[in-house]
């Protein structure tokens, strides 16, 4: 007996739990080591409606149990996106979205409206929680108000999925995710990157060029764990879990939690395989225990 | 681009405190070019990988040599034959070779002697004559493998050699140069001769090209990837001011 292992999040049915997390999966062309039939969905490295240079490096510095980045959401624009990339991706056998950005709420709603209907692009990820760039991004994730008012400016644009990415750097994520689920959203990603630095002692400046970074890895995953939670407590509409997850069980754990799905980043960059690892193990976990499908896990998700 | 599991088969000291290991990835060996990486993993060890220039690569082993500055490096230096690492590679752009040249200098500082092996080997392979330049800061570090060919020494401090720089050592004309060494080095190789190609050093995420996290400044404006277009630039390309040299980031000793 094989198990289905198909998830529906809203209109969307994906053939999997797994998805490869923005900014680590490039535009899905490089990596081609991953047995991507394991791929439920891939997110686009983010953009912006125009190209960006990204930030000077270093923009990368190990911590432990994990790692700070500061890419500066370097990228292409949207015209070069959709002459590169989105012919490709219309022949993929699972679809992918593009991880949108912008300055100003209208540039979210122009960028939306720019990649709407072009073949390829599969939805949209809203990242409303950059923590590398200096307007925009993760300031919007901040308030709910601004939140709703980016999320509705794309859901106006687009019929395709709508996911918005929350950043765990703020007070009360289920505030957010509430107004962003009000505003429209099919789906509601947790998390994005927290807040790091780290001290160089020789120079006696920060490691990283832009000062600050984005932490990832293991070393977020119960905290990244518990602001899924907390948002799958709060909407109805599903969330997809984020932070550190690199093994079968990390996956499990996010589900049983109340995600409807999850995505694995930094652990690509251990081991180019590690998204058909943890689809397998699910896969392999789900028929020790003769369930045929996801539906069958039990979850733990009281309602408040 | 190979993943392996490959058990280490072997391992010497070339220099003061500077080891060549052996690991064997016939797939990954068979495959490597000079000037290319491989991206090496270690389980238990720090949760990125390690990227490493390919020293050697024959008879399905793959050779890479190090000195221990930090965590990966050190764990690297204790495994035991036998004992397992993921290989992955071999990664990235290496050097060309042109038979025009017909003569190439490799210029080398340091730890920079390692792509220097196999560019010889395909220096060679393309009809090229090789002239091999190394420097290092003293008779003990210089490293003491090289086969055949000419080679000129440069110590910083005079004890074997030209007192100075592996750069400063160079003196005839070639039709090509070939550089490895501290991001600063290769600066001065810029100055010096700017078509020359360098194979430069930056933080890697991935080594794959995914993350952007290997971003090397270009005077053009922008950035690339260390991991793709490089590590092998053409040295005027390089913004160097802008490209972090990471000696200045290393770990401070504590006082006991
Ligand atoms: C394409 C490429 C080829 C390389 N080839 C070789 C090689 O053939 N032999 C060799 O010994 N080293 C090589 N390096 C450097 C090597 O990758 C680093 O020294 C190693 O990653 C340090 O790991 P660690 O855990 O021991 O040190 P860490 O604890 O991570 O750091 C210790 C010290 O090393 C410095 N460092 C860390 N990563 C790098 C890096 N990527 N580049 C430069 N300095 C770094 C840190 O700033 C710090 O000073 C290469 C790097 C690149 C990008
Ligand atoms: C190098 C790097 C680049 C990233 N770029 C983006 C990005 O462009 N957009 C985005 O929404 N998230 C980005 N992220 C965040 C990841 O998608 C993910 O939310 C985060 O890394 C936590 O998951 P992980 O621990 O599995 O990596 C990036 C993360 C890393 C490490
Ligand atoms: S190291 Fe990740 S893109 Fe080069």
């Amino acid at each position: 007996m094989t198990s289905d292992l198909g998830v529906d999040l809203g209109h969307l049915r994906l053939r999997g739990p797994v998805i490869a997390a923005s900014g680590t999966f490039g535009y899905g062309t490089e990596v081609p080591l991953l047995e991507r039939r394991a791929l439920a969905a891939l997110v686009s490295k983010g953009i912006f409606l125009r190209p960006r240079p990204g930030t000077p490096p270093p923009r990368i510095v190990e911590t432990p149990s994990g790692m700070l980045n500061a890419i500066g959401l370097q990228g292409p624009g949207a015209e070069a996106l959709l002459r590169e990339y989105a012919p490709l991706w219309s022949a993929w056998d699972f679809p992918v979205l593009v991880n949108i950005n912008g300055e100003t709420v209208e540039e979210y709603g122009e960028l939306a409206a720019r990649l709407d209907g072009i073949p390829g692009v599969g939805g949209f990820e809203v990242n409303i929680s950059c923590p590398n760039v200096e307007q925009g991004g993760m300031y919007f994730g901040n308030d709910p108000r601004a939140a709703a008012d980016v999320t509705r400016a794309v859901r106006q644009r687009t019929t395709l999925p709508v996911w918005v990415k929350l950043t765990p750097n703020v007070g009360d994520i289920g505030e957010v995710a509430r107004a962003v689920e009000d505003a429209g959203a099919d789906a509601v990603c947790a998390v994005n990157t927290f807040l790091g630095m780290s001290i160089d002692l020789h120079a006696f400046r920060p490691r990283l060029s832009f000062r600050t970074g984005g932490l990832s890895g293991p070393a977020i995953r119960p905290l990244a764990l518990q602001l899924a939670h907390q948002v799958a407590r709060t909407v109805q509409v599903p969330v997809i879990g984020i932070g550190g997850i690199a093994s079968p069980e990390d996956a499990l754990e996010f589900l049983v939690a109340g995600c409807a799905a999850v995505q694995v980043g930094t652990a690509t960059f251990a081991d180019p395989q590690a998204i058909a690892r943890v689809h397998d193990g699910i896969a392999a976990y789900l028929e020790s225990k003769s369930w045929t499908t996801l539906k069958e896990l039990p979850r733990y998700l009281p309602r408040d | 681009m190979f993943e392996t599991s490959a058990p280490l088969s072997e391992r010497r000291q070339v220099a003061r405190d500077m080891f060549v290991l052996g690991f064997d990835a016939p797939a990954v060996a068979a495959a490597a070019k000079a000037g290319q990486f491989v991206n090496i993993g270690l389980k238990p060890g720090p949760l990125l990988r390690r990227p490493f220039s390919v020293y050697r690569a024959d008879e399905g082993r793959v050779e890479i040599v190090l000195r221990a500055v930090g965590e990966g490096t050190s764990r690297l230096l204790s495994l035991r034959e036998g004992d397992r690492v993921s290989v992955l590679g071999p990664l990235g752009t290496g050097f060309r070779f042109e038979p025009a040249w017909r003569s190439v200098a490799l210029v080398s500082g340091g730890l920079g002697l390692a792509p220097m092996l196999l560019a010889a080997r395909d220096a060679r392979a393309a009809g090229l004559s090789v002239h091999w330049v190394h420097g290092a800061r003293t008779a003990w570090d210089l490293g003491s493998e090289w086969d055949g060919e000419e080679a000129t020494w440069a110590t910083d401090d005079g004890s074997r050699g030209f007192h100075g720089s592996a750069v400063a050592a160079v003196e005839e004309e070639f039709g090509a140069v070939l550089a490895c060494g501290p991001n600063p080095m290769l600066a001065a190789v810029a100055e010096r001769w700017p078509d020359a190609q360098v194979a430069v050093e930056t933080y890697m995420g991935c080594g794959t090209g995914v993350c952007l996290g290997c971003a090397v400044p270009l005077l053009a404006g922008g950035y690339d990837r260390a991991c793709r277009e490089g590590p092998v630039y053409r040295a005027a390309d390089v913004d160097w001011p802008a490209l972090p040299s990471h000696l200045s980031y290393s770990a401070v000793a504590m006082p006991a």
